[in-house]
């Protein structure tokens, strides 16, 4: 079976990854560089505390691959489990977390309800009159995203897989069901073309002649300079959506959760670099004195009912695996990137159900 | 031990053999090779290596420094403290 991928990002690699375990014989296109898109951008939080309960079950899988793709491609990911902390800074978000906390446990995620006071016990200098509650996950953690897009290339093309970098599909050649697609110039035949292209989808999906309506959210994020390890978790305070973390290379990595666009744009902004740094250095006052180096944005896109969409489409071949979602992509592309390759290869996977593109 | 090293990147300790090496692992287009080795996103921001990364890029591939092209340049140019920024605006 010949498999054309459109989208170099963690999505399209994890599927073109558990494809060629599979055998199948797959083509990764990417229009620009491998980190171009949001798997390049991104703060790498991984954590099994998410609010949409479809998704729970894949992040779990998720950090057992984790786990385990590091030593399978030969790539160090440099994932920290040092844990994941939400805060609420409302009382209705306050009760958001609880209510939270109560699903994800019932599906086996071992997050729990802590009060300010002990999240000073986990983060130090963390100003505990800056929220109301917060919730904690110790299976969870950072992970760094360029090596595990480095490292998932890597797997790849060890088990065969082509990835074309700045080649861009340009077409998605369609005869009764798909027959390949061109790029580059040039045709290359295809049973099956899978639409990973993250934010760029919904224009993807039109080459198919498929219409989808995934909404696309641009997010913006910065760093400061580096200091020694001094920031365990990762922190994210859902009433303002600012969040924080620390790199491998000791920089604070913090952003603002993204927000609906209309036109794919990466242009940063004063404004942003003005909100987080205010909520940040409530949060943890000690951060004041530390000096920003740099801010980007990135593009991401989410099913419009806030899901997925992975699977088949009414067209014979072409199949979605986009809408991956607010803070959830990386945490549940592995996972997601394993079933669908069941999916193609075998014609048919319930557990990707609800995710189907059929369900709009 | 001690060899002949030849520092490029100040900022991220980085040697002209060592990105020699990313370029022959095949990051070998700027904003790939920038990001495997961390050339150009230490405290300078790339003031004092960029240059220095193009000129061996291009003579490891043979593109034009023309060709070749700069990275995104990011904002703050310089370094600004938090605090600092902070008080340029409201919290929602
Ligand atoms: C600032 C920021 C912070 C985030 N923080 C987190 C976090 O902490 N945790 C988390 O889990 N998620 C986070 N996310 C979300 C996560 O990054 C995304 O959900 C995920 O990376 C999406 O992966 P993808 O493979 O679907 O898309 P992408 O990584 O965007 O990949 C799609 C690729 O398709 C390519 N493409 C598009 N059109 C074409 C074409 N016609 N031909 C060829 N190639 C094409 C693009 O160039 C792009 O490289 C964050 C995102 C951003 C922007």
């Amino acid at each position: 079976m010949k498999v054309a991928i459109i989208g170099a990002g963690v999505m399209g690699l994890s599927t073109a990854y558990y494809l060629s375990k599979l055998g199948a014989e797959v083509t990764v296109f990417e229009q620009k560089y491998l980190l171009y898109g949001a798997s390049g951008r991104n703060s790498g939080g991984i954590t099994p505390m998410i609010d949409k309960k479809e998704l729970i079950p894949f992040a779990l899988k998720s950090l057992e691959l984790y786990d385990k793709l590091p030593a399978e491609v030969d790539f160090n990911f440099l994932f920290r489990k040092d844990g994941y902390v939400k805060v609420a800074a409302s009382d209705a978000d306050a009760e958001k977390l609880k209510k939270d906390v109560r699903i994800q446990n019932e599906l086996g995620v071992k997050s729990k309800i802590v009060e300010p006071s002990e999240v000073k016990e986990l983060v130090p200098d963390f100003n505990p009159d800056s929220i109301v509650l917060a919730s904690y996950c110790s299976e969870s953690g950072v992970i760094f995203p360029w090596p595990v897009i480095w490292g998932l290339a890597r797997g790849c093309r060890e088990n065969g897989v082509e990835i074309k970098d700045q080649t861009a599909v340009d077409e998605i050649v369609i005869e009764g069901g798909v027959r390949g697609v061109r790029a580059g110039g040039e045709f290359h035949k295809a049973d099956v073309v899978v639409n990973a292209a993250g934010a760029w989808s919904n224009k993807v999906s039109e080459k198919a002649g498929v219409k989808l309506e995934n909404k696309i959210l641009k997010e913006e994020i910065c760093v400061t300079e580096s200091i020694k390890p001094y920031l365990d978790p990762y922190i994210y305070d859902i009433t303002y959506g600012v969040y924080l973390s620390q790199s491998a290379r000791g920089e604070i990595v913090g952003g603002i959760t993204g927000r609906e666009v209309q036109e794919i744009s990466t242009d940063s902004t004063l404004e942003f670099a003005a909100r987080y740094a205010k909520r940040a250095t409530q949060l943890i006052p000690m951060l004041k004195g530390l000096a920003m180096l740099r801010q980007w944005a990135g593009v991401y896109d989410e099913g419009k009912d806030g899901l997925p969409v992975v699977g088949f489409t009414e067209v014979d071949g072409f199949v979605q695996a986009n809408g991956l979602g607010k803070h959830t992509g990386m945490i549940v592309a592995p996972a997601l990137g394993r079933e669908l390759a069941r999916l193609i290869v075998k014609g048919d996977n319930p557990n990707l159900k609800e995710f189907s593109p059929r369900r709009f | 031990m001690v060899k002949e090293r030849k520092i490029v990147c100040r900022c991220e300790d980085l040697t002209e053999e060592e990105i020699i090496h990313a370029i022959e692992e095949g990051y070998d287009n700027l904003e790939s090779l920038k990001r495997y080795t961390g050339a150009t996103t230490g405290a300078c921001q790339g003031k004092g290596c960029l240059m220095h990364i193009i000129r061996i890029l291009s003579q490891k591939t043979g593109k034009s420094p023309e060709e070749i092209g700069v990275t995104t340049q990011r904002p703050p140019v310089n370094p600004v403290p938090l605090y600092v920024l902070s008080e340029g605006g409201e919290s929602e």
